[in-house]
């Protein structure tokens, strides 16, 4: 399932707030990134969701670590 | 691998260069070189250096877990290398599965693993292709890299269909093996394969200058290359050159070819280097001095790149057996040198790749560049990787074997596997594999 997609159908664990696509910063090492996530409207958490985190994620930590 | 008793040599098995009868074979150190000894009791002794110098071959290793995926060959049951299919004994799975679409070709090259050329059978029609995707797909699944090739393929006016055939039954990853001699002359050529689906072309490439193609290929083909690179990077298609390094011809030409290469790049993804060997057509039984083995490459390249590529950038691979290959990745930084990457890339055992990343991580490093994102998308993780993807240069080598210095320790290993005619899987090297004589030990004349 693509949270971007689906986002409409989630609510937020913490306050049950909705859900909505924000551009997201990152920031590891010297590198800096904007990445569109779903976030609550309410409190601000931001979902992450695993694809992106042991995928995109992963792959740069490893570019930034020169690992 | 048994030891014989002494730490400076290994046993294995390997074949008579004149009559394939399998005979017991040892890797003896001598100084810092590796020799292949073996011994038939009709045709004598024979000694091939495989290894040259540092870095040793006792340190050239990296653990994998085998993978038993073979079944035993339903006529005939006299054991490796004679009834491959491939069978129980091999320990590893394909990665890269070629089909053979024609046997002709449009050179007539002094050195032809195929031996192509004018004396070809038929080409096999498309429903005998569909025939072999479909098996190679029952035996090794669609994560593979498919490479088409021949002969040379382009000579095949059904090539984009072929293509197409293997992207509808669900191979994501289809390369050519071309000599670029067509790809070079026709423009439009490469964006009519890009859309039917190729996703990179293997290039000959065998130097930055004529005097190199006119000994190995028998004709000036510099222009042509440059052309077909331009092309088909004009198309989206990534292009790796690969080298065949001949001693004395091109192997002081290595740091020029790697030089042009980054120039090249993106477009070209890197260099695949490939020292001769001597199945085949080739021009004789090949002396010590005929012999480039892998460590002295990694050598030249630190030597004649002045540095910029060392010795120590490279590692022992992941998937096929160690004493086979290297392969390096480099990022190109925007100074115009090179910074090595150490991340290890290219395992293919099933344990290690889950599903099937290694296989499509060489897939994206040898496809296309993304086109330059949007000065306004630069922040972005997407622009950082592809970015990250664009600028990464692949070095590697292979060392195919042949009759002299076949080594059937590595063939069960190999994960290069040809769809031959008759639905077996056979390991690249032995599907081309001659004799002393020229007789094949699988290949037959036709496809």
């Amino acid at each position: 399932m693509s949270l971007q997609e689906d986002v409409t159908e989630w609510s937020c664990g913490a306050c049950g707030g909705t859900l909505e696509i924000v551009k997201v910063g990152f920031t590891y090492m010297k590198g800096n990134f904007e990445v569109d996530l779903p976030a609550c409207n309410g409190c601000g958490l931001v979902l992450v969701s695993e694809e992106l985190a042991t995928g995109k994620m992963a792959d740069a930590e490893r570019i930034l670590e020169d690992k | 691998m048994t030891d014989a008793g002494s730490s400076d040599i290994s046993a294995t098995v390997s074949l008579c260069p004149h009559c394939l009868t399998r005979i017991p074979a040892e890797r003896r150190l001598e100084g810092d070189d590796v020799f292949l000894v073996k011994s038939c009791p009709e045709h004598g002794e024979f000694r091939t250096p495989v290894w040259r110098g540092k870095p040793a071959l006792s340190e050239w290793s990296r653990p994998k877990k085998p993978v038993h995926s073979g079944t035993h060959h339903p006529e005939k049951a006299v054991g490796c290398p004679f009834d491959c299919g491939i069978c129980p004994e091999h320990r590893q799975q394909s990665c890269t599965v070629l089909i053979e679409v024609t046997g002709r070709c449009n050179l007539a090259c002094p050195f032809c693993f195929a031996a192509a050329g004018a004396q070809a059978g038929a080409d096999p029609s498309l429903s005998t292709i569909e025939k072999w995707y479909r098996t190679a797909l029952k035996k090794s699944g669609p994560r593979n890299i498919v490479q088409l090739s021949g002969g040379e393929a382009t000579l095949r006016d059904d090539l984009p269909a072929i293509i197409a055939l293997g992207r509808g039954l669900g191979f994501p990853h289809i390369q050519l093996n071309s000599n670029g001699v067509r790809l070079g002359a026709d423009p439009a050529y490469a964006g009519e394969l890009k859309r039917a689906g190729l996703f990179s072309v293997f290039l000959q490439f065998d130097g930055t200058e004529e005097s190199i193609y006119r000994a190995i290929r028998g004709r000036d083909l510099l222009g042509e290359k440059l052309a077909a690179i331009e092309n088909c990077a004009a198309a989206g298609l990534g292009v790796v050159l690969v080298p065949t390094l001949t001693p004395g011809v091109n192997t002081e030409n290595i740091g020029a070819i790697l030089k042009l290469a980054l120039e090249l790049a993106p477009g070209v993804r890197g260099v695949h280097f490939q020292p001769a060997s001597y199945f085949g057509r080739h021009p004789g039984a090949p002396e010590a001095s005929d012999r480039f083995t892998l460590p002295e490459l990694m050598r030249a390249i630190e030597l004649q790149t002045h540095g910029l590529m060392r010795v120590e950038h490279f590692s022992p691979p992941g998937c096929e057996h160690p004493y086979c290959s290297f392969h390096g990745n480099f990022l190109r930084l925007p100074s115009g040198g090179v910074k090595p990457l150490t991340r290890q890339s290219a395992e293919c055992t099933i344990e290690t790749i889950g599903t099937g990343r290694a296989v499509s991580y060489v897939a994206q490093q040898w496809s296309a560049p993304a086109p330059a994102t949007c000065c306004c998308d630069t922040n972005s993780l997407d622009a950082f990787l592809e970015n990250h993807r664009t600028n990464t240069f692949a070095v590697s080598a292979m060392a195919f074997q042949d009759a002299w210095n076949l080594d059937l320790e590595r063939v069960q290993e190999c994960c290069i596997h040809v769809v031959a005619p008759d639905g077996n899987m056979i390991p690249f090297c032995l599907y081309n594999l001659t004799s002393a004589e020229g007789i094949p030990l699988y290949r037959r004349k036709s496809c």
